[in-house]
C-alpha cells in the first residue's frame, strides 16, 4: 500500500469509527426518549430529577 | 409506571449541544483540509506524516479522557454518600469519558498501525510504548464491561470507580514509556520542557487538530452522559412497574365477604 493510500485508510477509518460512535449515541438517545414517552429526539433529565416527580 | 413526562424533561440537544456540534464539524473539516492538503510533506516520513494529525491528538483525548474518568471517580467515591444522589453524576461521566477514551485509545492504534507499516514496514512491534497502549485499551474495556454487570447501581459504581483509579496508573507509564525504555517508537512530538520535534505549519497543524479533536471528544461526552442518565430512568422505572405489578399479585383476592360487615 502507497503512503497515499495508507493516510486515506487511516483517515477514512477514523472518520468512519468516530461518526459510528456517535450515530449509535444519538439513536440510543432517541430510542430510549421515545421508550420513556418523552419525544421523538434523545432527552436529558437534570440530576434532581429521578427522585422529583413534579 | 410513572411517565417521565411527569417530570422536569428538557431535550439532549440543548442550542449549546447544536453549537457544540456545529463547532466540533466545522472544526474538523478545517482540520482535514490542513492536515490533508495544506501541511506539507515532512522530509522524512513523506505523506505519512498526515496520519500523525490524528493518531498524537487521539492518543491526547484519551489521556484526558481517562483523566476525567479517574478524577469522577475519586470524587464519586470520597463524596457520594453525602449527596441525595450518591454522587451518581460522578459515575455517568466516568462512564461517558471511558467510553469516548476507548473509542480514541482505539483510533490511536489504528492509525499508529498503519502510520508504522510505512514508516517501520511492520504494522505491530511488542515494544514497551506499543504494548502498554493495547493493556490501556484493554484494561479501559474490562472497565466498561464491568459498568454493565448486573448489580445495584451504587455498588457497581463503586467497584467500577475503584477499577478506573486502578487502569489510569497506566496512563503516566504508556506515556513515558519512550523515555523510560527503548523503544521502536519516537519520542514525544510535543513535550512540556522539551523543544518540540516537529516545527512550522506541521506544528500549528498538529495544535489545532488538537484543539478541533477536543470539541469532538467534548460533544460525544456530553451526549453519552445524557443517555447514560436516560438509561438509568428506564431501568427505575421498569424497575418500579416490576415490583409493583409483584405486589399486587401478591395480595389475597379480595371475596364477597370482606365486605359483610
Amino acid at each position: 500500500m502507497s503512503e497515499v493510500a495508507t493516510v486515506a485508510v487511516g483517515w477514512g477509518v477514523t472518520a468512519v469509527a468516530v461518526a459510528s460512535y456517535a450515530l449509535w449515541v444519538l439513536l440510543r438517545g432517541r430510542t430510549i426518549g421515545q421508550e420513556l414517552d418523552i419525544g421523538g429526539s434523545s432527552s436529558m433529565l437534570s440530576d434532581k430529577d429521578s427522585t422529583t416527580d413534579q | 409506571m410513572t411517565s417521565a413526562k411527569g417530570r422536569s424533561v428538557k431535550m439532549t440537544a440543548t442550542p449549546f449541544t447544536r453549537a457544540l456540534g456545529f463547532l466540533a464539524l466545522a472544526a474538523v473539516a478545517v482540520m482535514a483540509l490542513l492536515g490533508l492538503v495544506v501541511s506539507p510533506p515532512d522530509v522524512v516520513q513523506g505523506e505519512a506524516v498526515r496520519m500523525l494529525y490524528l493518531h498524537v491528538p487521539a492518543i491526547w483525548i484519551a489521556y484526558g479522557s481517562f483523566a476525567v474518568t479517574s478524577v469522577s471517580s475519586l470524587l464519586f467515591l470520597r463524596r457520594g454518600k453525602r449527596r441525595e444522589d450518591k454522587g451518581r453524576h460522578y459515575d455517568r461521566l466516568g462512564g461517558a469519558a471511558a467510553e469516548v477514551g476507548v473509542l480514541f485509545t482505539g483510533v490511536t492504534l489504528i492509525t499508529g498501525m498503519l502510520w508504522g507499516k510505512v514508516t517501520w514496514g511492520t504494522y505491530w512491534q511488542w515494544d514497551a510504548r506499543l504494548t502498554t497502549t493495547v493493556l490501556l485499551f484493554v484494561t479501559y474495556l474490562g472497565y466498561l464491561a464491568l459498568r454493565r454487570l448486573p448489580a445495584d447501581p451504587v455498588v457497581r459504581g463503586r467497584r467500577a470507580a475503584i477499577m478506573a483509579l486502578i487502569s489510569f496508573i497506566n496512563v503516566p507509564i504508556v506515556h513515558y514509556s519512550v523515555d523510560w525504555w527503548r523503544t521502536l517508537h519516537q519520542k514525544a512530538s510535543l513535550s512540556v520542557g522539551r523543544r518540540p520535534e516537529i516545527t512550522g505549519e506541521m506544528y500549528w497543524t498538529l495544535l489545532y487538530s488538537a484543539v478541533a479533536v477536543t470539541f469532538v471528544a467534548v460533544w460525544l461526552v456530553t451526549h453519552r452522559y445524557r443517555v447514560i442518565r436516560l438509561e438509568e430512568i428506564r431501568d427505575e422505572e421498569m424497575l418500579t412497574a416490576l415490583i409493583s405489578q409483584r405486589v399486587s399479585q401478591d395480595l389475597p383476592p379480595v371475596s364477597d365477604g370482606d365486605f359483610d360487615e
